[in-house]
């Protein structure tokens, strides 16, 4: 994707007509986890259409592939276990009872996973071949959201409610370093240059970290209520959430200046992108819905029904 | 019909979060709570519904076949209705998981540390994940089975029954009378719930429509009106007749309810019988506690909190 489509797309977000047809979305399987009634929409990304809902136990919030992508890893926090999905169905093929798996990230060399456990104030470390848990630290108040060095050898994780974001050392368990960011921090993503960035829920803005102490570079402003950010399919640009004002900033991922706003209602909180880097795919916690970008003309072309409270969402490309 | 009702609950919802609580939250600094605070407007969208529901179906019917009627003097109905809004929209529920929710979180992280996993129903029998509805259902059983037991609680020991009493004080007993509780009490209430919660886990919360039935037959239980559910019916749900003999004055030998207490289920009498509290005696009788004071009955809802600590400091320093 060029940067200035994107520009282009910025000034015509508000002239856009609803229809996932016009979108032309790739083949593929739109996972989307309905927090509040407990199961997982699968959608036909090509269709806009809820195909399948698999039970979940109790609250599931977010998802990830498993490392050889053989399965999709659910996370249900309040209902203290895994689901290993099936990608092309969506079927559960196992479950697995751990501690209140919230947010959760395999490293990037496949030797661990990091669960982020919000409402009990832990940090799990398992080792992501068998799944067996290593390291159990207790932290201050909403351990959030997980980023990994590029080495696999720190995992990093926001602490909503103590404004801070921590540095674990995998191997030891032991705290690197615990340091301010901004208000509430949420999702946090090594960004191609090095950095760490971080999304501050309770302010507009995104800060820049130094991985190595944990100072902050500087902040940039994106939209109130900045909740997550995800990097596009082809690594050009990061997309924040804005939880509060009810947009999606693009960020060039290296100079992270704003490049373009879409307009995303319903509370926006996770995202993720059609396999040709078109569509951006967010959940709407508050108006149980998934809504449809299409990225170059930055309109909302479709919103799709889902269950109560969708967060984590996956799109899984078929075909 | 109950898709339009669905659709326009979500609107809604959407509506006063996206710009009205949403903003203020931003505005308060307080988005660490933004969740949570998503979780209580549903939680109080759901009550006011649950409210209006009662309303519908319990108003007429004390209209049409009340045992009572109170034309003329002063009512204290209106402290009922304060205490049913304060619960259903959920202020005093805030107030108790402010208190609570430090601790309930130091104890599930405790649990965890030990390597205790609380389990639910479906991992104790996996085949229940395929009956989602069944599994709901066991749980109002087995929760219904915990609220019995705190229910003779609250009338065996004396300072649980210092606090209860508040709720027994009423002497024009209606629909509204269901949420007359102490604060102390619902912090309990809690505490027991999450001790339950702890051993068989959290129902399932996908299924508010039952929910929203179970909430209407409880507050229905209470209701001023000459009702009872047949010979088969009254084994099945607690009625109003069933009930309203638990909240009996007096009974047989002049006896305070507390001491004889009889049909202390919430939702199913099935508990009574099998533990020989049930009492299935003809007529309506009227209600109240006449160990109480004037104040206990005829106060405002903060007349009543005042006077239901106090007599819950009078029976710990052994005066009451």
């Amino acid at each position: 994707m060029h940067r200035r489509s994107l520009l282009l797309g910025a000034t015509a977000s508000a002239l856009a007509a609803p229809s996932i047809a016009r979108a032309s979305a790739p083949a593929g399987l739109v996972y989307v986890l309905d927090s509040r009634d407990a199961t997982v929409s699968v959608i036909d990304a090509a269709r806009g259409e809820v195909v399948r809902r698999t039970p979940a136990l109790r609250e599931p919030h977010h998802l990830v592939y498993s490392p050889d992508r053989a399965e999709i890893v659910v996370g249900d926090s309040a209902g203290n276990e895994f689901l290993f999905l099936e990608p092309d169905t969506g079927a559960i093929r196992r479950t697995l009872r751990v501690s209140n798996p919230y947010h959760l990230m395999y490293s990037p060399n496949a030797q661990w996973l990091t669960v982020a456990s919000l409402r009990r104030n832990q940090i799990d470390l398992y080792r992501a071949d068998d799944l067996t848990l290593v390291h159990r630290l207790a932290m201050p108040r909403l351990p959030s959201h997980i980023a990994w060095s590029a080495d696999s050898r720190i995992t990093y994780v926001t602490l909503q409610n103590s404004n801070a974001l921590v540095a674990v050392e995998a191997e030891s368990a032991r705290v690197l370093w615990r340091q301010p960011t901004g208000d509430t921090p949420a999702g946090v993503v090594m960004s191609p240059t090095g950095a760490l960035l971080v999304a501050n829920m309770g302010e507009d803005t995104v800060s820049e970290i130094d991985p190595e102490t944990g100072a902050t570079i500087r902040k940039v402003r994106t939209g109130a209520g900045a909740h997550n950010l995800f990097p596009s399919p082809d690594g050009l640009f990061f997309y924040v959430t804005n939880r509060v004002a009810g947009t999606i900033t693009a960020l060039d991922s290296e100079s992270l200046s704003v490049l373009a706003q879409f307009r995303a209602p319903g509370a926006p909180d996770c995202l993720d992108f059609s396999p040709d880097g078109r569509q951006l795919w967010f959940t709407q916690r508050v108006g149980n819905r998934v809504g449809v970008i299409d990225i170059e003309t930055g309109g909302l072309v479709a919103q799709i029904r889902v269950g109560r409270s969708p967060h984590g969402i996956l799109f899984h490309a078929m075909g | 019909m109950i898709q339009a009702i669905a659709d326009g609950y979500v609107a809604l919802k959407e509506a006063i979060f996206e710009h009205a609580l949403l903003p203020a939250l931003y505005a308060a600094g307080l988005m660490a709570w933004e969740e949570d605070a998503a979780e209580w407007l549903d939680f109080a969208l759901f009550g006011a519904l649950a409210v209006l529901v009662s309303i519908l179906v319990c108003a007429p019917l004390e209209r049409l076949r009340p045992v009572e009627r109170w034309d003329g003097g002063t009512s204290t109905v209106g402290t009922d209705v304060t205490y049913t809004l304060l619960n259903r929209l959920g202020l005093l529920p805030l107030f108790a998981f402010v208190i609570l929710q430090p601790v309930e979180t130091a104890w599930a992280a405790g649990l965890a540390r030990l390597g205790v996993i609380p389990p639910t129903l479906e991992t104790v029998v996996p085949a229940l994940r395929d009956w989602p509805v069944v599994t709901f259902l066991l749980y109002v059983v087995i929760l219904d089975f915990a609220e019995y037991w705190r229910h003779r609680f609250q009338h065996r020991f004396d300072w649980w029954w210092a606090l209860h009493s508040v709720h027994h004080a009423q002497r024009q007993m209606t629909f509204w009378t269901d949420d007359r509780n102490h604060l102390f009490d619902d912090i309990i209430a809690a505490l027991w719930f999450a001790g339950v919660a702890t051993l068989i886990g959290v129902p399932p919360g996908q299924f508010p429509l039952l929910a929203l039935v179970m909430r209407v037959a409880e507050s229905l239980s209470h209701a001023n009106v000459r009702l009872a559910f047949g010979r088969i019916g009254r084994f099945v749900v607690v009625s109003p007749h069933f009930h309203r003999i638990h909240h009996a004055l007096d009974h047989d030998a002049g006896v305070p309810a507390r001491v004889h207490g009889t049909n202390f289920a919430v939702l199913l009498p099935v508990w009574d019988v099998i533990f020989g509290t049930a009492r299935f005696s003809p007529g309506y009788p009227r209600t109240g506690d006449a160990s109480g004071s004037e104040r206990l009955a005829t106060g405002s809802w903060w007349g009543t909190q005042v006077e239901g600590a106090r007599r819950l400091l009078r029976t710990l320093a052994g005066r009451g």
